[in-house]
């Protein structure tokens, strides 16, 4: 009996000791800011995370790096995509972070990313991605590459059915999908989703394009019932409807590579990532067969512009350094050769008039589309928004609740969530 | 250990120097799993019930002590939230239909290896055990071909002229699928204790009801059940925590969809994780430890009562 009593005593010490202790101050700590400032000349030692393939190719791409600023060493650690949240948490809680990472948005751990200095130049880059690095109001990441949808369509069958342009409005959109189908064999029109996780996302190009937008101006407020939205989620629900889309289609990416290439599902809306694995699995000889193009129009044709930026810690060992790394990578010049080491588009304007980017018919739509690609709000709130979102798309889709109910439930669970 | 001291008398005293001895060699011994286990199960354990009375959240975790304390309000938000409550129904008809159906195919099979099938009885031993130590996202990633919309379930179907329903993707049958997988899964631990629990029956008792005149009916129901009745509580307590606590399943063939059909308490509160609610999520995975208790509780006294 006694251990047992020790274990409750230990416990409850332990639970006196957090409970006494808390408290939240009005000042956050840290808010006394650390003057971000890029060295001169980068030097010492560099940590550095990233995650993917980003993480698998720094290392080599960094050499050029270290050779312009001899006496320095950048040591790159692959995180994998999976756990990278659980290792940034861990790390800021620890406060032993590396002085520069590859950054997702994540915008619940701002308090501990260092503000951009000005001289890391972000004018030149597209404005839905400086959205992706902003927070409350200041800029805390620096855009590294960007990830916007386009329309991906099978042009060998489109031209079965009798189409020899890309389709330019969303009726045109919906008609061509019919035309596949009906004309070209194919077993669904276009690929959408349907209440998966980010399927509110995925989709937010059609409430955009119809001019709805997710908040009021001064960001004070949800605004996703209002009639932008409702039009633009009937547009979407018609096309389970219709039968141009499957409802029960497999989600895994890899399932939407594959459908497109064997002409089950000839469109889609995707990011540049859809380009590098058709060329993988089907090799150039595929390129003949379909295109990528701006998407459709509504009111206008409006994107999601998504992709991962570059942040120095606050608690980084060696910052200055850092952001003399932050700052190459973004130049122009790093961009284009990243482009070619990795296929990551640039989000630096000026990169795109690279031959290496022109020359690439497949690029025209991505160029296109994200001069007014937007990006959402950076709120810690926007992933419960986003999460509501997708179980509203799945209860329109697949539980047959009328858009108008769907959106108002939606907009009641958003006011709860709040916009911190 | 607390009535020790109370036994020996002052007569007792050299015994008891030998006793505190012995008491604290025992400790030396057991203190470097004592030391580990208070550092890493103990304080998270007392560190997340603290947590459940306080508003942290994901961005706190660089200053986890700078939270305000709200008391029992985490509680009651996950006890008003429509998706916790609905949780709980799915994870109610989880349990209550998967527990009596896992007893009763075990206990068909414990019976079947027991006095049915006289060949290859380690081969079919192994076979209905197999499941159980196989990982369970393995076998979920089979499952779901196996119930995918032209998967194998699907086909065989079909040879008989039956066309079968999306089972993953329909909201009728997304959840009885979860159960039935989980009852083939489960019932080979089942088995393995109702065996053990047939083999205690004395023979004696067998030859006994047969001279009697019990056909082989009469004598599983006036016979073998009761007396395997304490086996069968056994099982049902070790097989209902595991039901109550279900997630593998339905993270790995259905993310909790479709239309949240198949999102059960764990989900809801790995979810509320998900989105850095840490406070909330503590509290959400207390309440599930009180019913987890309760039932344990209430098996228990049930298991004292037959024995």
């Amino acid at each position: 009996m006694r251990y047992r009593s020790a274990v409750a005593v230990l416990a409850g010490l332990a639970t006196a000791a957090a409970l006494t202790a808390c408290g939240r101050s009005a000042e956050s700590p840290g808010q006394a800011q650390p003057s971000s400032t890029v060295a001169a000349k980068a030097t010492g030692r560099i940590t550095m995370w990233a995650m993917g393939t980003e993480g698998e190719l720094l290392p080599a791409f960094l050499k050029t790096f270290e050779a312009a600023n001899p006496g320095v060493k950048v040591d790159v650690t692959a995180v994998p995509w999976d756990s990278s949240y659980q290792k940034f948490q861990t790390a800021i809680a620890s406060g032993n972070v590396p002085d520069v990472a590859m950054m997702p948005g994540l915008p619940v751990f701002k308090d501990a990313f260092a503000p951009v200095p000005e001289a890391v130049r972000t004018a030149d880059m597209y404005p839905g991605a400086v959205a992706t690095g902003t927070m409350g109001g200041r800029l805390l990441e620096v855009p590294w590459y960007v990830d916007v949808r386009v329309l991906y369509y099978r042009t060998d069958l489109a031209r079965k059915a009798g189409w020899d342009r890309p389709p330019a409005t969303w009726d045109e959109l919906r008609r061509l999908a019919g035309d596949l189908r009906k004309k070209a064999g194919a077993k669904w029109g276009i690929r959408l989703p349907a209440g998966m996780t980010g399927s509110f996302l995925s989709t937010l190009w059609m409430p955009w394009s119809n001019g709805g937008e997710l908040m009021n101006a001064g960001r004070s407020a949800w605004t996703l019932d209002t009639p932008e939205f409702a039009a633009a989620y009937e547009y979407l629900a018609s096309y389970f409807e219709q039968g141009l889309a499957d409802a029960n289609a497999d989600p895994a990416p890899a399932a939407a590579v594959k459908d497109f290439l064997t002409g089950a599902t000839p469109m889609l809306v995707a990011g540049p990532f859809v380009r590098g694995a058709i060329t993988q699995s089907a090799g150039d000889a595929f390129t003949g067969k379909y295109a990528t193009v701006p998407l459709p129009a509504g009111k206008s044709s409006t994107s999601f512009v998504g992709g991962a930026n570059l942040v120095v810690f606050k608690a980084a060992k060696n910052p200055g350094s850092a952001w003399k790394l932050v700052q190459w990578l973004s130049e122009p010049s790093t961009q284009v050769a990243w482009y070619r080491a990795s296929g990551d588009l640039p989000a630096v304007r000026s990169a795109w008039q690279d031959p290496a980017l022109t020359a690439d018919p497949t690029l025209a739509a991505f160029a296109e589309q994200l001069k007014t690609a937007k990006a959402p709000p950076q709120l810690v709130s926007f992933d419960k928004v986003g999460a509501a979102g997708d179980s509203a798309i799945e209860r329109i889709v697949k539980g047959g609740t009328p858009v108008a109910d769907a959106l108002r439930q939606l907009q009641q669970q958003a006011d709860g969530i709040g916009v911190s | 250990m607390s009535g020790a001291a109370s036994l020996t008398g002052p007569a007792g005293g050299a015994n008891a120097a030998r006793r505190r001895r012995q008491t604290a060699i025992a400790w030396t011994f057991a203190a470097p799993f004592v030391i580990i286990f208070a550092m890493f199960m103990v304080l998270p354990i007392a560190a997340s019930l603290g947590f459940s009375f306080t508003d942290l959240t994901a961005q706190d975790v660089r200053t986890p002590f700078n939270v305000d304390v709200v008391g029992l309000r985490q509680y009651a938000d996950v006890l008003t939230d429509p998706r916790f409550q609905h949780a709980a129904g799915v994870t109610a008809v989880f349990v209550l239909a998967g527990i009596p159906l896992t007893v009763a195919l075990g206990l068909a099979l414990a019976l079947a290896l027991n006095s049915g099938v006289r060949r290859f009885k380690p081969v079919y031993r192994v076979a209905f055990y197999a499941p159980v130590v196989t990982s369970v996202v393995a076998v979920s990633v089979i499952w779901r071909h196996i119930l995918a919309r032209d998967g194998l379930l699907n086909m065989l179907l079909a040879l008989v002229g039956v066309q079968g329903p999306d089972w993953l993707n329909s909201t009728t049958w997304a959840l009885p699928s979860l159960v039935l997988m989980a009852v083939w899964r489960n019932a080979g631990t089942l088995m393995v204790i109702f065996l053990a629990g047939l083999q205690s029956i004395p023979p004696a008792v067998m030859e006994a009801a047969a001279m009697d005149g019990a056909g082989p009916w009469r004598r599983l129901r006036s016979v073998t059940l009761p007396l395997l009745r304490p086996a069968m509580l056994l099982g049902g307590v070790l097989i209902s925590v595991g039901y109550l606590q279900f997630f593998e399943e339905s993270f790995v063939m259905t993310q909790g969809g479709p239309l949240e059909s198949t999102l059960s308490l764990t989900y809801y509160t790995f979810n509320t994780f998900g989105f850095g609610d840490f406070a909330k999520a503590s509290a959400a995975s207390y309440l599930m430890f009180v019913v987890i208790a309760a039932v344990s509780l209430v098996q228990f006294r049930l298991l004292r009562r037959a024995t």
